[in-house]
């Protein structure tokens, strides 16, 4: 019997040792675990809304204290890579566009995470989108957390292409009927061009076909791509560079024809778009200026609140896949091949977050990065409860839990579409991802710079484009060549050379 | 230890020696680094090992890189069309100024704000105001019925609106020189001039502006050598653009040096640039010299 007692006593011993051994070792943070402990979190606006929304209560759980460096998105890339060439540690946690992979996973400036989620493991990795678990890793390593679903989206104003007197016009005027929502860059042309001058939505003022991203060292590369990537790439293609050679194919007839679409179109859009950050732009498309716009997934959140975003089109805004092209650039074949072709295209990546290999609090900037990106809370910072952060859906329950979208003030059938429409183009197997090679910030500055000067009518597409490859060719050339050659076509996920 | 004239070399040393070192450190080192780098391919944004290349940099800059010919064709039309109007508007404020008018001191404080205030912040409130959308100059010029919206998005506009902005903050600067150099005039001249009947034309001609050419130099000299280093209202304002029309030769440097990481090409880029700027003030010291 008194065997049996100390047989009873030793197991519950070892149940309650091992359970509290066992809570240790989760991604969940404990009480009072970091006190005493500062962590910095390098990150932009407006994602620092999500920060600032959670920070209060894990402080309050950890004992730990969070500071925030935000610097603005032109200042980012500077100020973390500077933390890392000079070895500062200054940040633990960053938040970082994953389309800089290849120099920040590649330079392994920050850590593999892929120790820390096997010892204390993840919020539901299962629930998180395919096309958002490759953006965060690199050489089959995970480096970073993924926050974001990013992939442009087509924006369209239902008032204007929905309505039937409109629409018999436009049929008048140009022998076809278009598609709701548009479908190729051919339409989405002459519905712009329909569109532009005159008071369509009857609010006094004159409104314009289309509006994009187009400011310089703002990220207008993104918009050209929606085009180019419907031109020059097909489905599962990536049309950056030859990956037998590792030749920059930007100056191809797919790549130039996309340039000349995309400098037709500021004909039909408003007077200030060479001016368009992604703020600009999302403020302008929201207070009604325009038939058709192309963002993220942000302009659907400001869309929402008249209050806090000047929106003047809640309700009226429809949402669809990037518009495809009537014929496409084939460069293994080196020809045009007609037909119809439309290419999902995950721009940008999404941000995400990753800790510093310099850092000194890796275990508290690892669990804090879990904390407010696990399910039940990550979707009050996508859906619109905690305002406009920008951050878009990427888990599958974000897309899911439509209660929560209405609670953020959605309508339902609004949400629905637009979140069908964002989960189409994540979970498309085709998806082109970004280009994610090292120097990857360098080669869009310099696509960004030719394009500003396309844009600003400056430079011919044809000049352009050939400017794009001789800079892409010294660039790669200054990375070398055939390490670039095995990290694109691992980004592709071929064979190394 | 020591003693007489050592001792007092000692102690010349001793204060000498922590100002040296501290100079050594945080100066000469690294322009020595710097020059050293200059020689080199770094890209150190992935981590790659530098390679010498000797005369490589600069031979791609002078010969294969248009981008530097043509951030330094704008900035040399930039400083010169800026320091000059900025000179001539401060001259003439100063001219005002100095006489008895009414409010004259609340004019003089209140042209020295956008001085004092930091450039980036300037930067960003002139991006602000000028936003085609929703900026309220814009909405000045649309009541006034005058349609211009394409400020920051024509390339051949853009660059005279950067200079408009840079004439607003900085020709307080030269106001706040030569006012100071218009009050230190000896007053017999003046008085010698009406004696012998001058004009009022003439007095400026023959008297005030022969002695106020060593400040002018001064100030020309100084203003020159800031607006050769414009950054700010590039960075916060247009980005360099539309297209690359804004793109002056700091934001080239800072754009290879800290977008691309490419460390040795930006060394090279900024020995270049120290080079004009040192060719600059050299020839203004020159002019100096030969009026003083």
């Amino acid at each position: 019997m008194k065997r049996n007692f100390w047989f009873v006593v030793f197991i519950l011993c070892f149940v309650v040792v091992s359970t509290s051994f066992a809570a240790e070792k989760t991604w969940e943070s404990q009480q009072g675990e970091f006190s005493g402990t500062t962590l910095t979190v390098l990150i932009t606006d407006p994602h620092s809304a999500v920060v600032e929304s959670w920070k209060p209560e894990w402080e309050a759980l950890t004992g730990a204290k969070v500071e925030m460096v935000v610097v603005p998105y032109a200042s980012l890339y500077d100020k973390m890579m500077t933390d890392f060439i000079t070895g500062t540690g200054a940040y633990d946690l960053i938040c970082w566009p994953s389309t800089w992979a290849g120099d920040v996973m590649g330079g392994e400036w920050v850590i593999p995470l892929d120790d820390l989620i096997k010892e204390y493991g993840y919020p539901n990795w299962d629930d998180v989108a395919p096309a958002i678990k490759t953006v965060v890793s690199w050489a089959n390593k995970v480096y970073a957390l993924p926050y974001d679903g990013d992939c442009h989206m087509l924006y369209y104003r239902k008032d204007a292409l929905e309505n039937p007197d409109y629409q018999a016009k436009f049929k008048e005027k140009y022998g076809y009927a278009y598609n709701v929502p548009p479908k190729s860059w051919e339409e989405i042309r002459d519905i712009a061009e329909f569109f532009t001058g005159w008071d369509w939505d009857n609010d006094g003022e004159n409104e314009y076909g289309i509006a994009f991203i187009a400011q310089r060292k703002t990220q207008a590369m993104w918009s050209y791509l929606d085009i180019a990537m419907q031109y020059a790439a097909q489905p599962g293609v990536a049309p950056f560079f030859d990956p037998e050679t590792m030749e920059p194919l930007v100056n191809n007839p797919g790549w130039v024809k996309a340039m000349e679409v995309i400098q037709d179109m500021t004909k039909f859009a408003p007077p200030g778009l060479l001016s368009y950050g992604y703020s600009e732009l999302r403020q302008a498309y929201v207070s009604g200026n325009s038939a058709i716009g192309l963002d993220w997934g942000d302009i659907g959140i400001m869309e929402q609140s008249e209050e806090k975003y000047g929106s003047k089109v809640k309700g009226l805004l429809g949402y669809g896949p990037l518009p495809g092209a009537m014929k496409t650039y084939n460069f293994k074949e080196k020809k045009w091949v007609e037909g119809y072709n439309q290419v999902n295209f995950l721009n940008f990546g999404g941000w995400i977050f990753s800790i510093s290999k310099f850092s000194k609090n890796q275990l508290a900037a690892y669990k804090f990065a879990t904390y407010f990106t696990a399910p039940e809370r990550s979707i009050l910072d996508v859906c619109g409860i905690h305002g406009y952060t920008g951050a878009n859906p990427w888990r599958f329950s974000h897309f899911q839990n439509i209660d929560k979208w209405i609670e953020g003030g959605w309508g339902k059938e609004s949400v629905t579409k637009y979140l069908g429409t964002i989960q189409t183009i994540l979970s498309d197997p085709k998806a082109v991802t970004d280009l994610r090679i090292p120097g990857a910030a360098e080669y869009y500055d310099y696509l960004d710079l030719y394009l500003a000067q396309v844009l600003s009518g400056t430079a011919k597409p044809e000049d352009a484009c050939n400017n794009i490859y001789k800079e892409w060719v010294k660039i790669t050339e200054a990375q070398g060549k055939e390490k670039q050659l095995n990290l694109y076509r691992e980004s592709l996920g071929l064979p190394k050379k | 230890m020591f003693k007489g004239e050592e001792r007092v070399r000692a102690i010349k040393v001793g204060f000498i020696v922590p100002g040296l070192l501290y100079l050594m450190l945080m100066a000469v080192f690294p322009m020595i680094w710097s020059f050293s780098l200059s020689f080199q391919r770094w890209k150190a944004a992935t981590a790659s090992p530098r390679v010498f290349v000797g005369l490589r940099n600069f031979y791609t800059i002078f010969f294969e890189d248009p981008r530097f010919w043509n951030s330094l064709r704008f900035t040399v039309f930039y400083v010169l069309i800026v320091v000059v109007i900025e000179l001539f508007l401060g001259l003439l404020l100063a001219y005002i100024l100095n006489e008895k008018i009414r409010f004259r001191n609340f004019f003089r404080v209140v042209f020295l704000f956008p001085m004092a205030a930091p450039p980036i912040g300037i930067a960003f409130m002139w991006r602000m105001l000028l936003n085609p959308d929703a900026g309220i100059m814009v909405k000045i010029m649309n009541s006034l019925g005058i349609n211009v919206v394409r400020w920051l998005t024509d390339a051949k506009l853009t660059p005279f609106v950067l200079m408009s902005v840079d004439i607003w903050e900085w020709t307080p600067f030269m106001f706040l020189g030569l006012l100071a150099a218009f009050q230190s005039l000896p007053v017999e001249l003046y008085d010698a001039a009406q004696v012998d009947g001058a004009s009022r034309f003439q007095t400026f001609r023959f008297i005030t502006f022969p002695l106020l050419l060593p400040i002018v130099v001064t100030l020309l000299l100084l203003r020159a050598i800031d607006a050769f280093k414009l950054f700010e209202l590039v960075f916060g304002i247009t980005g360099g653009g539309p297209g690359s029309s804004t793109e002056s030769l700091s934001y080239y440097i800072y754009t290879v040096g800290f977008q691309y990481f490419d460390l040795g090409y930006a060394c090279s880029l900024s020995w270049i640039f120290l080079g004009i700027v040192l060719l600059i003030s050299n020839f203004l010291l020159q002019r100096l010299r030969k009026e003083v």
